[in-house]
């Protein structure tokens, strides 16, 4: 059965970490009591114990699938865990006394709008928030304690001249065995089969809670005022008009790619049992081929409109996951098939000065020792591969090799032909090439996003494209 | 008559050994009674009225559930202290129950707590005696659940599933199999609940209007019978949806109007515990003798005999 997603890149190149995509989400759809401590959009500070805090250790939360002899468990069962996260692992919502800019009486010192707590009104202390890590550029504390260290000697990474840094926007990844769908007893979670947005029905959801312990990517939140649980939405009345997700439009970095990949529904199942070192090869060869006659022709069968195959034609997703494979899913081994990619960070290669007082760097050819880059291979293999170097390795040759082309051609002069044997080394062509420089660089159509309603498809243009 | 109560309290604690050993509900195999005294007058909301204190109550013992995701993790017997009371217009249950903690939930900000809570569930038609875990299609239940922090609903369980979806949606009702519950329209929630924790125990008074005018909400008159089951979670033990504990049905049997009121303190309940092989009585020492109490569950089994011959019949032809 060929099924159409609607799924979203993220560029971690190019994020600023300005928090435009939570804050204009936060005002779109959380701006509520009950949900000021999510976020369903938020943005960390890498390495970082994210939010909440640690997210990313099931010991601790409990959630995702594990495999037991070949078999998919929620992790939640073979923990027996039944605790929720609780407030403080997000964090104590504030706002500022901002009445007091107004109404402090005159004296030498300006006023001051001090943090008042959220749901009392009292005046408290900031102790933590969101992306706190980065805050209080507390990476020195807070970054040892991120759980994608692992098997990483972690200390070398926090002397001066090694430390690194990156962001990583998240949201919830819609994935295609969604944990969250299948913890929840009153089925009050379901995937919607056109376009695969993962929704909470609100009258079904009698506030259980099994979703946020079962989410790994901690993307549930529940809402203690209306007693029911809560999760990014996709968008979905803008994404059925054609239109990106608010994150997306209003992304300063240009960095948020969205449109629809073909996805073979019978092998979703095996794709997430598959062993680790395998998870991203495996989750790509289920994204389907959309230009394949038989792909075409199986997904008309199966009720996928003409306008969402042209529009998986066309999507920066399928090119940069499946095609390019310059795209990797966020902690694959979480076994839920998450359908937001990442283009991991490219980084600088550590130099040093050497006698003559320049700076050197090691070089492979004309690419730099991947292994030399200042972020180290397995952290992030560690959070985009399951562990699996190659994968990045892959990824990140590819994003340098696009880079060198453009290097040989604009800054030395060579015609494009005589430049493409770097392209070729790394498995790419100029047409490529062409389609990466568009993306990438200039950050054009970074949506394609097909409408739902046909009435709709008639008035819009065919396509919607980004600016 | 020390003899007789103690007897009747030991027989009531080996059914309920034998259930909780056996980690399953009873179901039909067990067919108690609640006695519904009717009481002149306005039955009070606050679980302190002395009214309470004076109604004699049934011991309901409770076992875990452990059919259905989520199991239940606690497997410790639990027993629920009910009574209730009916003047005619309206019906009121009261239920007591001890809890070493007071876990209440909905507080800004608490994502962690749930409340402790209550079921009380009923067939929607009286006649009927539904499967015991909340019903099928041809015999929905109607679900009165109560948790602390939150109030008291109104639901109904397994009304909808197995009909089409047109159906469905003409009678506003969107259940199905896998998950059969959904809460009653605004016009359908006519239970309200007041609860009081105090000395490591909860006292929880529901009182409903004995008519309805929503189909899945069964109407009650005086001197008829319907049957009741019950159902606890435990809010510190993060308890929920099935993780749960359940009694089999007992049977509420609402005394006639027409009959002279009694004086609280002179009512006589006996609950008659019924099992395949033996009859048990269990006698408050409100009696004023042995020989009164035996004559009246005597009485009240040959009664419910009666009518379980006479329903089993209706339901047979
Ligand atoms: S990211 Fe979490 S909430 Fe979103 S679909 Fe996956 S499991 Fe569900
Ligand atoms: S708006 Fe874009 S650039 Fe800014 S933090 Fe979000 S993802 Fe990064």
């Amino acid at each position: 059965m060929v099924r159409a997603q609607v799924s979203m890149v993220m560029v971690l190149d190019k994020c600023i970490g300005c928090h435009t995509c939570s804050i204009t989400c936060k005002h779109v759809w959380t701006n509520r009591e009950g949900q000021e401590y999510a976020w369903w959009n938020n943005v960390e500070t890498r390495p970082g114990v994210g939010y909440p805090k640690t997210w990313e250790d099931q010991d601790k939360y409990g959630g995702g699938w594990v495999l037991e002899n070949g078999k998919l468990k929620l992790r939640l069962e073979v923990m027996k865990k039944r605790d929720p996260p609780k407030i403080t692992d997000y964090y104590q919502p504030y706002d500022y006394d901002y009445e007091a800019l107004f109404t402090d009486q005159l004296q030498d010192k300006q006023p001051v709008a001090n943090p008042i707590n959220a749901y009392t009104g009292e005046p408290m202390d900031i102790k933590w928030s969101p992306n706190w890590d980065d805050d209080l550029a507390g990476a020195n504390i807070y970054g040892r304690m991120d759980p994608n260290w692992r098997t990483l000697e972690k200390e070398i990474y926090f002397n001066f001249k090694n430390t690194f840094m990156f962001y990583l926007p998240r949201i919830c990844n819609h994935c295609l065995n969604p944990a969250c769908l299948a913890a929840c007893p009153r089925k009050a979670i379901y995937k919607r089969p056109e376009d695969g947005i993962v929704l909470i029905d609100q009258k079904r959801c009698r506030g259980y809670r099994f979703c946020t312990i079962a989410c790994p990517y901690k993307k549930v939140y529940y809402n203690w005022k209306t007693g029911r649980s809560e999760k990014c939405i996709l968008c979905y009345p803008r994404v059925e008009t054609g239109q990106p997700t608010v994150c997306t439009l209003s992304c300063v970095g240009k960095i948020r790619y969205m449109g629809v990949v073909l996805y073979d529904e019978e092998k979703v199942l095996e794709a997430a049992s598959a062993p680790e070192q395998d998870l991203v090869r495996v989750q790509r060869e289920i994204i389907l081929d959309p230009f394949d006659p038989d792909v075409i022709r199986q997904a008309k069968a199966d009720g996928v409109p003409e306008n969402f195959i042209k529009a998986a034609q066309e999507s920066p997703v399928y090119y940069m996951f499946k095609k390019w494979e310059i795209a990797l899913p966020l902690h694959p081994e979480f076994r839920t098939l998450p359908m937001v990619f990442y283009v991991p960070p490219l980084n600088p290669v550590i130099t040093a000065l050497d006698a003559r007082g320049k700076y050197t760097a090691d070089y492979d050819t004309l690419i730099p020792t991947i292994d030399k880059l200042r972020i180290p291979i397995k952290y992030l293999a560690n959070m985009f591969a399951a562990g699996n170097e190659e994968e990045v390795r892959k990824a990140l040759k590819r994003l340098i090799a696009i880079r060198e082309f453009f290097r040989l051609v604009e800054v030395e002069g060579k015609s494009k032909a005589e430049a493409a044997y770097v392209l070729e080394q790394n498995g790419l062509n100029l047409e490529d090439a062409d389609k990466m420089y568009r993306w990438l660089a200039l950050g054009r159509n970074r949506w394609i996003i097909p409408t739902r309603k046909v009435e709709l498809r008639m008035k819009l243009p065919k396509k919607a494209s980004g600016r | 008559m020390k003899r007789s109560w103690m007897a009747g309290l030991i027989a009531v604690l080996v059914v309920a050994a034998v259930s909780t050993g056996l980690g399953v509900i009873l179901a039909t195999s067990q067919a108690a009674e609640i006695a519904v005294p009717y009481i002149q007058g306005s039955l009070p909301m606050d679980p302190d009225a002395q009214l309470w204190g004076q109604l004699d109550k049934a011991q309901i013992p409770l076992t875990a559930q452990l059919i259905v995701y989520p199991l239940s993790l606690d497997t410790k017997a639990r027993t629920l202290s009910v009574t209730a009371a009916h003047n005619g217009t309206h019906l009121a249950i009261y239920i007591e129950w001890s809890d070493d903690s007071k876990d209440v939930e909905g507080a800004p900000g608490d994502l962690y707590s749930f409340g402790d809570a209550i079921a009380v569930q009923f067939p929607v038609n009286t006649g009927a005696m539904p499967y015991i875990c909340m019903g099928d299609t041809a015999n929905p239940v109607n679900i009165v659940f109560w948790r602390a922090g939150k109030g008291v609903e109104n639901l109904v369980a397994g009304s909808a599933y197995g009909q089409k979806p047109g159906q469905r949606e003409a009678l506003g009702l969107q259940s199905t199999a896998t998950s059969p519950i959904e809460k009653l329209p605004p016009e359908a929630q006519i239970w309200k609940a007041e609860a009081k924790y105090e000395n490591g125990s909860w006292k929880l008074v529901l009182i409903r209007p004995m008519g309805s005018t929503d189909p899945m909400v069964p109407s009650l008159k005086p001197g008829e019978s319907i049957s009741v089951a019950f159902a606890r979670w435990e809010g510190s033990l993060h308890e929920r949806g099935g993780s749960k504990t359940t009694s089999g049905w007992y049977t509420l049997k609402l005394e006639g109007v027409a009959a002279p009121a009694p004086a609280p303190t002179q009512t006589v309940t006996t609950t008659t515990t019924t099992t395949s092989t033996t009859t048990v009585e269990v006698i408050p020492p409100a009696i004023k003798g042995a020989v009164v109490g035996l004559i009246a569950a005597l009485a009240i089994t040959i009664i419910a005999l009666i009518v379980f011959v006479a329903r089993k019949k209706a339901l047979t032809t």
